[in-house]
């Protein structure tokens, strides 16, 4: 379904879709681009050889059928234009990721009319995206995987909707713009430990935590977990493995700060807190973090860490 | 239902590719050689096979062994790989072999168009009606396996792609039908693949004893008349096709080295002329029909001075031509050459001919005396005129004159010029078709094979060349009637048609002339169309004075104009059909726009009243009426027509000023 490839010089003369002044793009007459496939090329070519083998023959019915199929191929291009015409793209939502993984931009592919319109799929220049059929004033969530590499805000580059239906003869796309970026996390550092000086504070309001001293619950097995401290008890009535919680005087807090890194390049920095940060996350350790020019307050959980690491994310910016 | 391209084909899919596949190859199994039939169907099997099996499916080495041993098959049958025959065996297992390896999308692709072309090829052997149809609801079906692969989810109906394919199809129809008419028509082929090899019924160049009797078991269709103003009687329908001057003394025919020169004078009528319209069916040979005797030449044609219409190229699909003759006419005598032509005399002359010829004469006082006895004789003689004559290996002629005296019409023909030469009256044979059925419906006559005749024309003294036909002495209902064709016993006098006043008889009559009727409309019109018809339609359509040489901006004109139209047409279908509630309140919302506070896309019409009451309180009132109002006709229950009127004059009347 490949189509001819456009020079990159060509790019700059391209129209794109419309927007429709509410953060979506309509697809108009005058932004649809439409060429023949390698498959319509191909069927141009077999029937001027038919055409040929008529007036060799100077059979009329086959002149007719032809004939017939010419006049196919030619509405083919209609219909694969109408197929594409009207339909309105909105950025929908993409999930924040680390740099190195894909990330997954959502658009809503939107058919306004009540005709039914098949094999519309979405592009980013080689990267395909998924393919939908819509029917008449239905919308439909596509989703197109854009691979990371650096950190920051990643915007959706110019994406194109295709389609080649009904015959598979013609290729219609539109290019369009839409302003939708993704967080891109710095890599998390492969190896490293947070810097000894990071050390552990008592706190302020006693035995929540993690400690040795008091008893404070049970909680299911982790690895790592010391052997003495799991409940055989537990084990033996068939609950499964437990780990014993003691609840110290001090709470494990761990201040993550950039000054007191080694001093490597910035993007090395920002990966290695990105590793902490998830550390302690997992470890359930309440975890601060302080770069030049932020402060983020100790905390823990989900929202504190998206925080953490969308303050990582746009470093400098 | 979303996913990513998947380019595998659905075993569902590959059946119905199959199938079609099969059905686009049945018609061609009578002119495809059996072995090349077998060959076809047995791979289409194997697939049909490998489909539940797939590991019966060849690998690369079978299958290029199997695509060897076909193009072995075509070389060996047909002794070429091009040409009619041949291309079209090799189309056709170039198809099979393709199923064979059929996986991807772009397999069916290739598929399908050697498919369409392979339909394309069965109108080189066959031109009709019902074949069309078929082939064209097999073009449908192909073309909606690639509607049904280029969408995401398979179509849950099953006729769905069939029917949009229809219509796709119905839309290309006027495209196909102007070019059709404007696209010019060569008279001549491109290319030369030799002979084609497929015989037509019909008369041919060489007369013996037996070709016609055999001819008159077809009841194949030769040609169609109208006649433009009053019909002339049977006895009077000749249709000459050709002379035949030079015999052998058992068959007739015309040396090709020495032809017959082109007529330098016309004719001198002696009666009304004859107007007619004719079309001619393949025959593939390079004369036409014209009643006794044509005055002038259809174009393209010539006259030659035997009055016989002539043409450069054999006629290979249904030709139409206008015919105007003379049923009473003078002719010049004949130059010398001819004279002595039409006097010429094959081997076996037998004393008893001989003998036969002297006493006429002695008798007689003139030539026309002389043909006059001569009829007679075989009339008096109770000559026998039958379908099923004995053979006569030694000396036709001599046997059924004295021996047999059974004999079908060239049995009459032949003896009788041959007795005329003997008498020293030139004279000549000529076959052609005597008669016709009238189709009452489209006041036409249809001309058969059955009607097929052999009769003789003499030179006479101030009369000119006159044609004698022997077997109506005989036989006069021949001449009035068609022959019955009968598989009786040898010698059983020759039955003819009678009517049947039977209501069934008369019925069937009726059916068979709708049908004569409308083939006659498909072959005149369809595949008849020519050059001639093409000058004819634009003529007709007053574009006669456009040169050929722009029929092609013609042409590109109105398919562009189609083009356009359904165009237009495609678009107004998919325009979004707005409620006037919504257009109303769009034109509020635009109006709130151009006043700087626009409705953003996350906004309900609520939370955006509620923001714009906050913004401009001064605009409070009609914004939240409009608002409310919306809110009700929109998605409430009061869609009441009063609440409509108030909503739109509420719109109607909002012109907020900026603040």
């Amino acid at each position: 379904m490949s189509s001819l490839l456009i020079p990159n010089w060509l790019y700059r003369f391209r129209r794109q879709a419309r927007t429709d002044g509410r953060g979506g793009v309509v697809i108009r007459p005058r932004s649809l681009y439409i060429l023949p496939t390698r498959q319509g090329i191909l069927l141009a070519l077999v029937l001027f050889l038919m055409l040929a083998g008529s007036i060799n023959y100077g059979s009329n019915l086959a002149y007719l059928v032809t004939f017939l199929l010419g006049g196919i191929w030619l509405s083919a291009i209609l219909h694969t234009w109408r197929n594409l015409l009207g339909l309105m793209i909105h950025p929908a939502q993409v999930s924040p990721v680390y740099a190195g993984q894909e990330a997954r931009f959502s658009l809503s592919v939107t058919n306004p009319s009540s005709l039914r319109r098949f094999g519309i799929s979405l592009r980013q220049k080689k990267l395909l995206g998924e393919s939908a059929d819509l029917a008449g004033e239905e919308s439909c969530l596509l989703h197109l995987p854009i691979p990371t590499v650096h950190r920051g805000r990643l915007p959706l580059p110019e994406v194109s909707l295709h389609t080649v239906y009904p015959l598979g003869l013609f290729h219609a796309w539109s290019y369009a713009r839409l302003d939708i970026s993704c967080l891109v996390y710095p890599r998390p550092a492969e190896a490293g430990e947070p810097p000894s000086d990071s050390c552990y504070t008592s706190s302020e309001d006693g035995d929540r935590g993690v400690g040795a001293d008091d008893f404070v619950g049970l909680r299911t097995y982790r690895e790592g977990d010391s052997p003495r401290h799991i409940d055989w008890k537990a084990f033996a009535r068939e609950r499964g493995l437990m780990s014993k919680q003691f609840g110290g005087d001090r709470t494990e807090r761990v201040e993550l700060d950039w000054d007191l890194l080694p001093a490597v390049d910035t993007e090395t920095r920002l990966s290695l807190l990105c590793r902490f940060i998830l550390q302690a996350e997992s470890q359930a350790i309440s975890y601060g973090l302080h770069l030049p020019d932020l402060t983020i307050a100790p905390g823990m959980g989900e929202r504190h860490k998206q925080r953490c690491l969308a303050a990582l994310a746009t470093f400098g910016e | 239902m979303r996913q990513t391209i998947d380019h595998t084909l659905t075993p569902k899919l590959q059946l119905r590719l199959y199938l079609l596949t099969g059905l686009v190859l049945v018609p061609h199994v009578q002119h495809l050689p059996l072995v090349v039939s077998f060959f076809l169907f047995t791979t289409l099997g194997l697939r049909f096979i490998s489909l539940r099996l797939p590991k019966l499916q060849p690998g690369r080495l079978l299958l290029f062994l199997l695509t060897a041993a076909g193009v072995v098959l075509i070389y060996n049958e047909h002794q070429t790989l091009m040409g009619k025959d041949a291309g079209v065996s090799l189309l056709s297992i170039m198809l099979v072999l393709k199923t064979l390896e059929v996986r991807r999308r772009r397999d069916l692709y290739v598929t399908i168009f050697i498919a369409y072309f392979v339909i394309v090829t069965q109108f080189l052997f066959d031109n009709s009606f019902l074949l069309l149809i078929y082939l064209l609801a097999l073009l449908v079906g192909h073309t909606s396996l690639l509607l049904e692969i280029n969408r995401v989810s398979p179509s849950r109906n099953f006729f769905e792609p069939y029917r949009q394919t229809f219509w796709i199809t119905l839309q290309a129809l006027p495209i196909a039908i102007i070019l059709f008419i404007l696209f010019p028509r060569l008279g001549h082929p491109l290319w030369h693949f030799g002979h084609d090899g497929s015989a037509q019924t019909g008369l041919s160049e060489r007369v013996e004893p037996g070709t016609i009797s055999q001819l008159i078991q077809s009841s194949a269709v030769a040609f169609r008349v109208t006649f433009k103003h009053e019909p002339p009687p049977p006895e009077q329908r000749y249709w000459r096709g050709l002379v035949l001057w030079d015999t052998d003394g058992v068959s007739w025919y015309t040396d090709k080295n020495n032809p017959v020169p082109f007529l330098s004078s016309s004719i001198m009528p002696t009666g009304k002329p004859v107007e007619y319209e004719v079309l001619l069916e393949p025959h593939r040979k390079t004369w036409l029909y014209a009643l006794d005797l044509p005055a002038v030449a259809p174009s393209k044609s010539k006259l030659s001075s035997d009055f016989l219409l002539h043409l450069r190229e054999p006629v290979t699909r249904p030709k139409q031509y206008d015919g105007l003759s003379f049923t009473r006419h003078l002719t010049s005598p004949p130059t010398e050459a001819l004279r002595q032509r039409a006097l010429r005399l094959g081997e076996g002359i037998t004393e008893r001919q001989r003998n036969l010829v002297s006493t006429w004469r002695a008798a007689s006082s003139s030539d026309k005396d002389m043909v006059e006895r001569a009829l007679q004789h075989f009339y008096e003689r109770e000559f026998v005129y039958t379908l099923n004559p004995p053979r006569y290996l030694k000396n036709p002629v001599d046997q059924f004159l004295f021996e047999g005296r059974e004999g079908f019409c060239e049995h009459y023909a032949t003896a009788f010029t041959q007795l005329m030469r003997l008498a020293g009256i030139p004279s000549r044979m000529v076959i052609g078709y005597q008669g016709g059925e009238h189709n009452d419906l489209g006041d036409y006559y249809t001309i058969r094979q059955y009607d097929a005749h052999a009769w003789s024309e003499v030179w006479l003294e101030g009369e000119g060349w006159k044609r004698v036909d022997p077997t109506a002495a005989v036989a006069p209902e021949r001449v009035r009637s068609a022959i019955q064709p009968n598989f009786g016993s040898v010698g059983e006098p020759a039955l003819f048609r009678i009517d049947s006043d039977s209501l069934i008889g008369s019925g069937l009559r009726q059916i068979s002339m709708l049908l004569d009727n409308s083939s006659l409309r498909w072959r005149r019109w369809v595949l008849g169309f020519g050059q001639e018809e093409q000058y004819g339609l634009m003529r007709g359509l007053g574009l006669g004075f456009l040169p050929t040489g722009q029929w092609g901006f013609l042409l590109i004109g109105l398919v562009g104009l189609v083009l356009a139209l359904i165009g237009v047409r495609l678009v107004l279908q998919g325009r979004v059909k707005q409620e006037q509630v919504q257009v109303l309140y769009q034109v509020f919302c635009r109006r709130m726009a151009a006043i700087g506070h626009p409705r953003h896309a996350h906004e309900g019409p609520l939370d955006y009243s509620v923001r714009v009451c906050r913004e401009r309180p001064d605009l409070a009132n009609p914004v939240r009426l409009i608002t409310k109002l919306y809110i009700r006709l929109r998605y409430g229950e009061h869609k009441t027509k009063n609440n409509q009127a108030a909503f739109a004059d509420q719109v109607r009347r909002f012109h907020p000023g900026r603040s």
